[in-house]
């Protein structure tokens, strides 16, 4: 039997939408994941045995998809409109380092690599230009 | 959007608008990024001007500034962080406007129009 209700209620849920992030933004995160992409393809050049090969593209995948999440969380959740004025050319950064996790996730060529680290360096550059470093990190304790 | 939009109140949402509605109004998005359907207010209309920590922006002609209703004490009290509004996505443009939410009509105590505030 059918109630009123079940059909007056709507069909579709919308959200107002407020998150509990842990507020916590670092590019090291990135770069350990393109470090290890950067080492998997020089062993890979050191070692011919195809079982070997096969573990690390399999890996280098995976730490490349990782590498990927890390800029995306910060793209997307850490940088904010008003530090565009800090980082004018923040978007064509995110742009090409994503692109370039793309590239060596399917690439052997070392330098493909260098050249990620190189530009989440550029992205570690901007998270510190804005405060990222002071703003999103817990400090350690000191000695 | 506590207090005008409760957690489990039903609206009614106008489809059929193509611009933005004055400041205050509440609306229907798809959120930039993730899709997710959000109700969000209408802050800031197309050419306004829109003040931030350091500096402002002036809003495109197809461009609105959407903000959640709580207050930072208010999600504080709530636990919650941040909310998802424009300060984390900026302007967002009228291709993702969904519709104009105008009338509750549930909970049979909170029945009535969804009036532009704030």
């Amino acid at each position: 039997m059918f109630r009123l209700s079940d059909i007056l209620a709507p069909k579709t849920i919308v959200r107002a939408h407020c998150d509990l992030p842990c507020g916590v933004y670092d590019p090291e995160q990135a770069r350990i994941e393109a470090e290890s992409c950067y080492k998997i393809i020089e062993k890979m050049g050191q070692n011919s045995d195809p079982t070997f090969t096969a573990r690390a593209i399999d890996i280098k995948e995976q730490r490349a998809e990782l590498a990927k999440h890390h800029l995306d969380v910060l793209w997307h959740d850490y940088f904010k409109p008003e530090h565009l004025e800090k980082v004018p050319n923040l978007h064509e950064l995110f742009w090409n380092a994503t692109k370039q996790v793309s590239k060596v996730k399917a690439s052997t060529d070392l330098a493909d690599a260098r050249k990620l680290l190189d530009l989440i360096d550029e992205v570690d550059a901007a998270w510190k230009a804005t405060g990222g470093q002071e703003k999103t990190r817990v400090a350690r304790q000191t000695a | 959007m506590s207090p005008t939009i409760e957690p489990g109140d039903w609206l009614l949402i106008d489809p059929t608008i193509r611009r933005w509605p004055r400041r205050g109004t509440i609306v229907v998005i798809r959120e930039p990024d993730s899709d997710v359907l959000a109700i969000k207010r209408v802050a800031a209309g197309p050419g306004d001007r829109v003040n931030l920590d350091a500096g402002h922006l002036v809003l495109g002609p197809d461009e609105a500034w959407l903000l959640s209703d709580a207050t930072d004490a208010e999600l504080l009290a709530a636990g919650l962080g941040q909310p998802i509004d424009s300060r984390r996505y900026g302007p967002v443009p009228v291709d993702l406007l969904v519709g104009r939410a105008w009338f509750r009509y549930a909970p049979i105590r909170r029945i009535g129009p969804i009036r532009p505030g704030r």
